[in-house]
């Protein structure tokens, strides 16, 4: 601490509590596990209420004891007076960790050639040590839906924590298939087809769509039944969305899509998770008859249409709320997952609220992908997956003071940290030495 | 294909007659030649003028020019005798900006070493050396088309980039004759940049007009100081600023192509900066600038076309929300007032007339109505259409009302110009006559001919056309759902692999009357081909048209009513 | 007779055309809301008076003039109209990418006041926005600075023709990808971008002495002096020179930076703002001493390679160098939600309130020369205005209304939803545009997309 304060002025640290446990002259803070005590928080459960003066006890990468009396023995004390911890925030669709410089084709690997890549999987494409990961992590944001893009069946989307060495390590529990519902809408402003071939181009592809389905189905019959079936790697993955053994990820924006792709999912009797959805106000109501989750975002974003309220994208969420779906949020971002919480505040302040919308990015998501069990509260027995804060996370100006992963406390530093220390007061300045 | 000019440059009126009358000295084995250039259509009602009422009377024509109109005229014995009893003659139509017969030229070679950033001017698309005429091919099925219609004079303009050249004055009449009426009338310009080079976009096509526009004027001081100055270095003045001269001295305008109110206010904005004579074209949507027209006295010229009704008809009655019915309302609006535009040009007072660029010849009257319908004045309309442009382009002396001495232009119909019946009869340009055949038209749209009994538009119908190709077939696959029809066709791969068959579009069936579209890829260009043609029982007689390129005949043979397939 | 009224209506008509636009002045009292004045402190419950256009006053207690509009904002929050120092909304083309340099272009030539982008940004409290060229260029083409009076189909409407003239350059990847790699020609690399600036400079004044030399000698009796060939684009790198236009520059790298600001020293060019300026805070003293500073991005980085050593703790640290800092959109989305860019300051870097809110109104107001005019509540500037329900830097701030020069163009509870201006008579349904990962809202490099399908064959996706 001694020489922090030789580097950084106190000034500074009241301003820059990142700094606290940043890397000094060539050390390095590791992420490290351990037995801890947050203690003295008011902490919101998501699940069970907001708890004053309440303190949290982290044991083998679990949550052990949510209480205001706990008996710690020698667990390593973390003050958190006046301050808040929440569970981590999940991002419920993203290419985190799939792509360094997007840019750059050579580091862009969400993609793969194919329409039909169900095989893919987004698990083995993770760069455990991705700038973005350390940058997205000190936000709050904990976890991450990795999702491929690319043609119909693009890949296997997978769970994970942003702390870990391995894929396996960081790996959270859940994977699903993706798919990218074919689309009614233009691809954008160049794309200058006529409205007739845009629906004819979508009659098609669904068509197509049901072809492959029927395959997989097929190939699931046979190889249930006994048979010896040649190496098929695309069907052997997608028959595990036909069997239900994965869900499928349906990609869905304008609302004619979304009316068809509920009648899809209903036909072929898919356990299904709606993403994207921009258009799901239209048809917030057809949604939730359906009982079809929905993972919705980025919420910063332009109405789908010129005629469109101006806050289409940012009220959208709300709207689905409201009528009764099931809704949690993405940035479908890849560098700036750190803005799912401003995303959220965003979805709250244009009618989603902030308790739901605070829901929208724990809770519903893990209960959305089948893992409520280990994410999504402050409840004892979840993974320990943990942000703490000088105030509401959401809320620009807020800092978070501490991040735990799996139990494990995550050093607060990443390159953007790094860089301010080194060129905030740049030596030799102006002039030379 | 095309017909080179006598290229003597403007010889005065009707020059073009005289060297034509000159070659009928002599025997023509052929047989076309015409026996005689006095027509006199008698007892005819006659239009001489935009709101003047008809009157029944005579107009002689003699070798192009009319001799006279009204009663009381003595009708020379080498006349030829058009009764005219039950017709309407109207004067011929005046095309403010056409491109009918003209053909792109094809792009120069680029030079080894040129760069994008500083392509030479003629590869860039600047080349107001260029005339229109050496692009003109008056045997071009498009001059057909439109004098049909009873257009039979046309300032064609020339293809190429942001400035392809010069616009020439041309007369519609016999394709054998010199029909220059006046070379060199206007300068042609635009906004679309030359992909791919400098200048690119229209940000960088106007900066380029800047330039070319003030090097041009600096270019003739250069000339004038060299005239007059001992010592004064050598003007080493370029075709482009040679080519732009004419415009900078005011001699002729800037004929810009504008279609819509912001590209209307850059060229006024330029006009306004640079100090050049200005005539707008191309006006498609100009509602907001009128008050701009009015002020800045800009002569301008609409699209003799308006905006199709299928968003209107695909509008649903039933089962939409109403924030849809708010969406619809405000198509529905934006039609209306496409529709009312050139009232309103009227009503501000501005005389405007019409470029017949973008347009179809076919749709040309029912255009011209539908404008009427929605508050044009039959006597605007037919100002638009005759005097308005005869001013613009200098031609009121011998062009754009039916006057003893004017040219002989004229359109004779069946009914009077604006009603749903009339049919052209005839269309009399350069004194030379073109006869039409009258149709019977059905007294119903539903599909029905006369008799009641339905139109056989389903099955498979086998087809054949006529195209500078040559001889082209296929089959075209109609059938019925719902109220509108849809189905396929085949034609000859232009790459040379055999039949290949496209969806068919926009089907639009009109009494015995069919139309519809397909497209065609071609030389990675995308073509729209159109195909309309009236059905008599089992056959189809009709056009096939392609945009830029023309229209040709097409028949067809419905082969097997039914669809098994 | 009918020559005369032609005539005459000419002669009206060019009357009119001369006479400045007359765009609506506004009259309005805004009461009790705490005033986020930016330069001259907060005040709460205050009273802010509007008349003709322009803050007449402000303070407590103040009494609506007969015929002004009192608007209650008790409880609300009032800050000058937030201003985009990089935006390209609102333009028809944004790059002339076919040659190194296009000083020439006028983006004024191409102001769009159709796009509902406007509206869009009125409703994130945006009251000016400086359209850009793009960045394909080294030079590019001259920005015209809008002010968002929409409902005007005239360009000139919301054009502000008050602001000085600014220009864009570009450095780096974009300039090096298209003219080097795509044509290739200069600049390859940032050497040949500092060569294509330095060369353009020089040429310019020769160009300037060859028709100082012309205009001087002309009038002279015996003179053999003829016109020098008229080049708009030299004259316009001679203006820049002559100080005449503020250069903004396109700019990731600290190299470039730094390249950059030698030469505009050597040049003697002290009319230089760094746009986007990723790695500024590499040679943040230099920009706060030599330039008039930058305006960034709250968190943009990693989209390209320029960026990927990039910090969220950019502006913080420009700031705290003492470089005038601005936030910028660079896109039809973040443009509408610039207050909460700013706020980013806050997280990143811990600035105060006033500096944070100064990055998206007086800061950028002075980067494009209009201090004295907008960015701030002060008696006598232009009553460019958003109230807010909550503080703006709140993230759960929301825009009640927007006012250009006192004229209410944005009221969350009164507007209808459909603001297009335009409607197609002939789409049956309007085009849904979906997001698409290859091409996004941000159009740094808009128009450049066709430009190389045409003919320059594949290029990757770019942006910015």
């Amino acid at each position: 601490m001694k020489r922090i304060l030789k580097t950084f002025c106190a000034a500074l640290l009241a301003t820059l509590p990142l700094a606290a446990m940043a890397q000094i002259d060539g050390e390095f803070v590791k992420p490290r596990t351990g037995k801890f005590l947050l203690q003295n928080a008011t902490v919101v459960t998501i699940t069970k209420g907001t708890l004053n003066n309440t303190s949290v006890l982290i044991e083998n990468g679990k949550i052990s004891q949510v209480g205001t009396n706990i008996q710690a023995g020698d667990a390593e004390v973390v003050d958190c007076t006046g301050m808040f911890i929440y569970p981590g925030m999940i991002d419920g669709g993203t290419r985190l960790g799939m792509v360094e410089v997007s840019s750059v084709p050579e580091t862009v690997d969400y993609a793969e050639n194919g329409n039909v890549t169900p095989n893919m999987q987004a698990l083995t494409t993770i760069n455990p040590n991705s700038e973005a990961i350390g940058v997205t992590r000190v936000s709050g944001v904990t976890t991450a839906l990795a999702v491929p893009t690319g043609g119909l069946f693009p890949g296997t989307a997978a769970l994970i924590n942003l702390n870990g060495y391995t894929p396996d390590q960081m790996y959270g529990g859940f994977k699903a298939i993706v798919m990218n519902f074919p689309s009614s809408g233009r691809r954008g402003r160049f794309d200058r087809r006529s409205d007739e071939d845009v629906k004819k181009d979508a009659e098609k592809a669904i068509k197509e769509a049901n072809d492959i389905w029927d395959r997989a189905k097929s190939y699931l019959e046979l190889k249930t039944s006994g048979a010896q079936l040649q190496y098929y790697p695309e069907m052997e993955q997608l028959s595990k969305a036909v069997s239900g053994e994965l869900p499928l990820l349906i990609v869905v924006d304008a609302a004619a899509d979304i009316q068809s792709a509920i009648k899809w999912v209903a036909d072929k009797k898919v356990k299904a998770i709606f993403s994207g959805v921009a258009e799901g106000w239209r048809v917030a109501d057809e949604i939730a008859k359906a009982g079809i989750p929905v993972i919705t975002g980025p919420v910063q974003d332009l109405p789908t249409r010129e005629s469109d309220r101006y806050d289409a994208a940012y009220a959208n969420a709300g709207k689905m709320a409201k009528a009764g779906v099931k809704v949690a949020l993405r940035t479908d971002e890849e560098e700036n997952v750190r803005n799912l919480p401003f995303h959220a505040a965003f979805a709250a302040a244009y009618g989603l609220g902030k308790e739901e919308a605070w829901k929208a990015v724990t809770i519903n998501t893990a209960e959305i992908f089948g893992v409520q069990d280990q994410y999504g509260s402050v409840e004892a027995g979840k993974r320990a997956n943990l942000i703490v804060s000088t105030g509401d996370p959401f809320e620009t100006k807020t800092q978070i003071m501490h991040v735990f992963i799996d139990g494990y406390r995550i050093p607060l530093s990443n390159r953007h940290i790094r860089l301010y220390q080194e060129f905030l007061e740049r030596s030799p300045g102006l002039k030379a030495n | 294909m095309k017909k080179q000019f006598l290229k003597a440059g403007l010889l005065g009126l009707l020059v073009a007659g005289f060297i034509s009358h000159a070659s009928w000295a002599q025997s023509d084995p052929t047989g076309k030649r015409r026996v005689t250039g006095t027509y006199a259509i008698t007892n005819a009602t006659v239009f001489s003028a935009p709101g003047q009422a008809g009157v029944k009377g005579t107009v002689l024509i003699k070798d192009g020019v009319i001799l006279g109109t009204g009663s009381g005229i003595q009708i020379p014995k080498e006349a030829k005798i058009i009764a005219g009893d039950s017709l309407f003659i109207y004067p011929g139509f005046i095309d403010g900006a056409g491109n009918m017969g003209v053909t792109r030229p094809k792009d120069p070679e680029r030079p080894k070493d040129m760069v994008n950033s500083n392509p030479p001017d003629e590869i860039a698309g600047i080349t107001p050396w260029r005339s229109a005429t050496d692009q003109y091919s008056p045997s071009a099925s498009q001059v057909e088309d439109w004098r049909k219609a009873g257009f039979t004079i046309s300032q064609i303009l020339p293809e190429g980039g942001m400035i392809p050249g010069k616009s020439a004055i041309m007369v519609l009449g016999d394709d054998q004759s010199a029909n220059l009426l006046q070379i060199n009338s206007a300068l042609a310009a635009n906004f679309r940049g030359s992909r791919g080079m400098y200048p690119a976009t229209a940000v960088g096509v106007m900066a380029k007009f800047r330039d070319v526009y003030r090097n041009a004027s600096y270019a003739l001081e250069h000339e004038k100081l060299f005239a007059s100055t001992t010592g004064v270095s050598r003007p080493q003045t370029t075709p482009t600023e040679s080519g732009m001269a004419p415009v900078v001295q005011k001699q002729i305008p800037v004929i810009f192509d504008a279609s819509n109110d912001l590209e209307i206010r850059r060229a006024i904005s330029l006009q306004k900066e640079l100090g050049f004579n200005l005539i707008l074209t191309g006006l498609e949507y100009y509602e907001p600038v009128i008050d701009l027209i009015k002020s800045s006295n800009v002569p301008v010229l609409i699209k003799l076309s308006l905006p199709d009704d299928k968003a209107l008809k695909a509008q649903k009655e039933e089962g939409v929300t109403d924030a849809t019915k708010e969406q619809y309302a405000r198509v529905k609006e934006a039609y209306q007032n496409a529709l009312k535009q050139a009232a309103l040009l009227e009503k501000a007072g501005i005389p405007f007339a019409f470029s017949t660029i973008d347009a179809k010849a076919g749709d040309a009257h029912k255009t011209l109505k539908t404008m009427v319908e929605n508050g044009l004045s039959e006597k605007a309309a037919l100002a638009a259409l005759t005097t308005n442009p005869a001013s613009m382009l200098g031609i009121n002396r011998i062009a754009g009302t039916l006057e003893k001495g004017k040219m002989a232009n004229m359109i004779i119909l069946t009914d009077s110009l604006f009603k749903e019946e009339a049919q052209v009869k005839h269309v009399i340009a350069d004194g030379y006559v073109f006869d039409y055949e009258i149709k019977k038209k059905s007294s119903n749209g539903n599909g029905k001919t006369e008799n009641g009994a339905p139109t056989k538009i389903e099955g498979t119908w086998e087809y054949t056309s006529e195209t500078p190709a040559g001889s082209n077939g296929g089959e075209i696959i109609l059938r019925k759902e719902g109220s509108d029809y849809s189905g396929s066709i085949t034609y000859d791969d232009p790459s040379g692999s055999g039949k290949v068959s496209a969806p068919i579009k926009n089907v639009s069936v009109n009494g015995n009357r069919i139309s519809f579209d397909f497209n065609v890829a071609a030389d990675g260009m995308n073509l729209t081909v159109n195909i309309s043609g009236d059905i008599t029982g089992n056959t189809m007689e009709g056009t096939m048209s392609v945009a830029q390129f023309g229209s040709f005949p097409v028949t067809a043979k419905l082969a097997s009513p039914s669809l098994t397939n | 007779m009918k020559k005369l009224t032609l005539l005459l209506s000419a002669f009206l008509g060019l009357g009119l055309n001369l006479s400045f636009a007359q765009t609506p002045k506004g009259n309005v009292l805004i009461k009790n809301a705490t005033v986020l004045t930016v330069t001259q402190g907060t005040q709460e419950n205050a009273d802010v008076l509007v008349q003709d256009g322009l803050i007449k006053q402000i303070g407590k207690n103040l009494s609506a003039p007969s015929g002004v509009e009192t608007i209650d904002a008790t409880g609300k929050f009032l800050m000058p109209g937030i201003i985009d120092a990089h935006s390209h909304v609102a333009l028809d083309v944004v790059n002339e990418g076919s040659s190194p340099i296009t000083a020439e272009v006028r983006m004024k030539d191409m102001v769009n006041p159709y796009e509902i982008g406007i509206y869009r940004a009125l409703a994130g409290g945006v009251t000016v926005s400086h359209a850009m060229h793009g960045s394909a260029n080294v030079i590019g083409g001259q920005n015209a600075t809008l002010k968002h009076r929409w409902g005007s189909s005239n360009p000139a409407d919301i054009i502000m023709q008050d602001a000085p003239r600014t220009i864009k350059f570009a450095l780096g990847e974009n300039p090096t990808r298209v003219h080097g790699r795509g044509n290739g020609i200069q600049p390859r690399t940032r050497m040949g971008v500092e060569a294509v600036i330095r060369n353009g400079f020089n040429e310019a004044i020769q160009y300037k002495k060859a028709w100082e030399a012309y205009n001087a000698g002309k009038a002279q009796k015996g003179n053999t002096l003829t016109p020098p060939a008229y080049n708009e684009r030299l004259q316009t790198l001679a203006d820049i020179l002559d100080g005449k236009i503020i250069v903004h520059c396109h700019s990731y790298r600290a190299d470039e930076i730094y390249m950059m600001i030698n030469v505009f020293r050597d040049f003697g060019v002290k009319k230089l703002v760094f746009q986007h300026t990723n790695e500024g805070f590499k040679v943040a003293p230099e920009i706060a001493e030599y330039t008039m500073g930058a305006s960034v991005f709250a968190d943009w980085w990693a989209y390209k390679m320029e960026v990927y050593y990039s910090t969220a703790f950019n502006a913080a640290i420009l700031q705290k160098n003492g470089a005038l800092t601005s936030i910028n959109s660079d896109s039809a989305e973040l443009i509408r939600h610039l207050y909460h860019e700013a706020a980013k300051t806050q997280r990143y870097g811990g600035l105060t309130d006033d500096e944070a809110l100064a990055m998206i109104t007086i800061n950028p107001a002075k980067q494009l020369g209009l201090e004295d005019k907008i960015g701030s509540i002060e008696v006598g500037k232009q009553a460019d205005l958003v109230i807010f329900d909550y503080h703006p830097l709140s993230v759960y701030a929301v825009p009640q209304m927007t006012f250009v020069d006192g004229v209410k163009y944005f009221d969350i509870q009164k507007d209808k939803n459909d603001q297009r201006q335009l409607v197609s008579a002939t789409e049956m349904v309007e085009p849904i545009y979906l997001r698409n990962h290859e091409e996004d809202d941000h159009r740094c490099m808009q128009d450049m997309d066709a430009y190389y399908e045409a003919f320059q064959g594949a290029f990757m996706g770019h942006k910015h």
